[in-house]
């Protein structure tokens, strides 16, 4: 009995774990390190110790025996990173509405999204990304298992980085369009900072300046103005480095910046108490009606925001992710 | 490009030790005889390569594995199947015929 050979070749038994010939294999290379080692003079621990070196590390050896079939096939490995993306831009959206509306959602047994607050779903996302991901490896091991010919679709919801066109150094026509968006959203960015300036408010009822009727009341007018400023400020300056920028990376993360921070105001613009935002007095049904029509807007606005997030991280993470 | 060399030496070799485990196996024989005999005709393999493949075509029914407890250690010694020598005729065909290409291939294009 020698000690590091026993040792090796429990490895060995440790990584065939699960395999009836476990046995007879570690009995084989037993033999054939014991006939090695013995070769020049009775084994010992140091002659023993080169030809177990010379044998190879017991994981990789133990490897060799379990060439079964692989837990994804190779077909599929893109698809594993493709539909994460989707249910996790699926998933995305209802952390939003759970912080939103403060409320949880499940959907047995694949999704169950608590009530969170802003931080905490910020801390939920990593989580969230992770169960997507494992979902998805399932399902796709479920299917290489099958062993059947199936042919999954591809959707390409405009993921790939190299589909980006829109800073590519040829296309003019788009670089053109983007800095002409500039300029139009400089020009409003800026007529709604004079506005800011001159009456704390840029949302009003009658275009007569000489008689100033602002929608909301002073408080929270001013944090409603404050928050459609930041946005148009951030899509300007978006469209300014997407106009005279070189990369398309750049161009990602300029707009994954934008997203967050319109995602982070509409969301705090949900959490004000609508039957106090309005400085004049309306009939309770036009209240109703401005107030769904307003919450849909905000959330269609923050759907397509939230997709387009998720595109962009995607398109920043992908190949680190595949990497 | 040794590396790269490497990778499809490999590859190549994959089929190819099959084919010379079902020659060599005209006589009886063990994993650690095998290696020290393909070792004598300038074949050098990774020594846990072979078992692997060994336990790979005693499950297709090519070789037939038997333990000897005489000697001073147990030996498992390998014997070659009818359906063995079946095959091994089958890979010389295809040997033969690869051999043959390369070497017109060769002559014609002038390469080493």
């Amino acid at each position: 009995m020698f000690k590091n050979l026993e040792t090796y070749l429990e490895e060995i038994s440790y990584y065939l774990s699960g395999r009836k010939e476990r046995e007879e294999i570690v009995s084989e290379i037993r033999s054939h390190i014991m006939e090695k080692a013995n070769e020049e003079g009775p084994a010992n621990e140091a002659s023993l110790e080169k030809v177990i070196a010379a044998f190879g590390k017991p994981r990789h050896v133990a490897e060799k025996y379990l060439d079964g079939q692989p837990i994804i096939a190779p077909v599929f490995k893109r698809h594993l990173f493709r539909y994460t993306t989707f249910l996790f831009a699926i998933h995305l959206v209802f952390i939003i509405f759970a912080v939103i509306f403060r409320k949880s959602f499940i959907f047995f047994p694949f999704l169950f999204i608590p009530r969170l607050g802003f931080i905490e779903s910020i801390m939920y996302l990593p989580a969230a990304f992770l169960t997507d991901f494992g979902i998805v490896a399932l399902v796709l091991y479920f299917i290489t298992s099958s062993n059947k010919e199936i042919k999954l679709p591809w959707p390409k919801f405009g993921l790939d980085l190299d589909e980006v066109k829109a800073v590519d150094g040829k296309t003019w026509a788009v670089r053109t369009a983007s800095l002409v968006g500039a300029g139009i959203m400089l020009v409003l960015t800026g007529l709604g900072v004079h506005l800011f300036l001159k009456f704390n408010n840029i949302i009003f009822i009658s275009a007569n300046f000489k008689n100033f009727r602002p929608l909301l009341l002073p408080k929270p007018g001013q944090f409603v103005s404050l928050a459609i400023l930041v946005m148009m400020a951030a899509g300007t300056i978006a469209l300014f480095i997407k106009a005279f920028g070189a990369s398309r990376r750049l161009a990602c993360w300029v707009d994954a910046i934008a997203d967050t921070i319109a995602l982070v105001l509409i969301g705090l613009a949900f959490r004000q108490p609508f039957a106090f935002l309005l400085a004049n007095d309306l009939p309770p049904r036009a209240l109703t009606w401005m107030h769904t029509s307003l919450t849909v807007t905000l959330l269609i606005f923050a759907l397509m925001v939230a997709i387009d997030l998720v595109k962009n991280l995607v398109r920043l993470g992908r190949r680190r992710l595949a990497k | 490009m040794d590396n790269e060399l490497g990778t499809i030496e490999t590859e190549m070799k994959r089929g190819f030790l099959q084919l010379l485990v079902l020659l060599l196996l005209e006589r009886n024989t063990y994993g650690y005889a095998m290696v020290r005999a393909f070792s004598d005709l300038g074949y050098e393999i990774e020594e846990n390569t072979l078992y692997p493949l060994l336990r790979r075509l005693e499950k297709k029914g090519l070789i037939q594995g038997k333990w000897e407890l005489g000697e001073e250690r147990p030996r498992k010694f390998y014997a070659i199947t009818t359906a063995g020598r079946e095959m091994r005729a089958g890979l010389l065909v295809i040997w033969k015929k690869q051999d043959e290409i390369v070497k017109n291939m060769t002559k014609e294009k002038g390469h080493v």
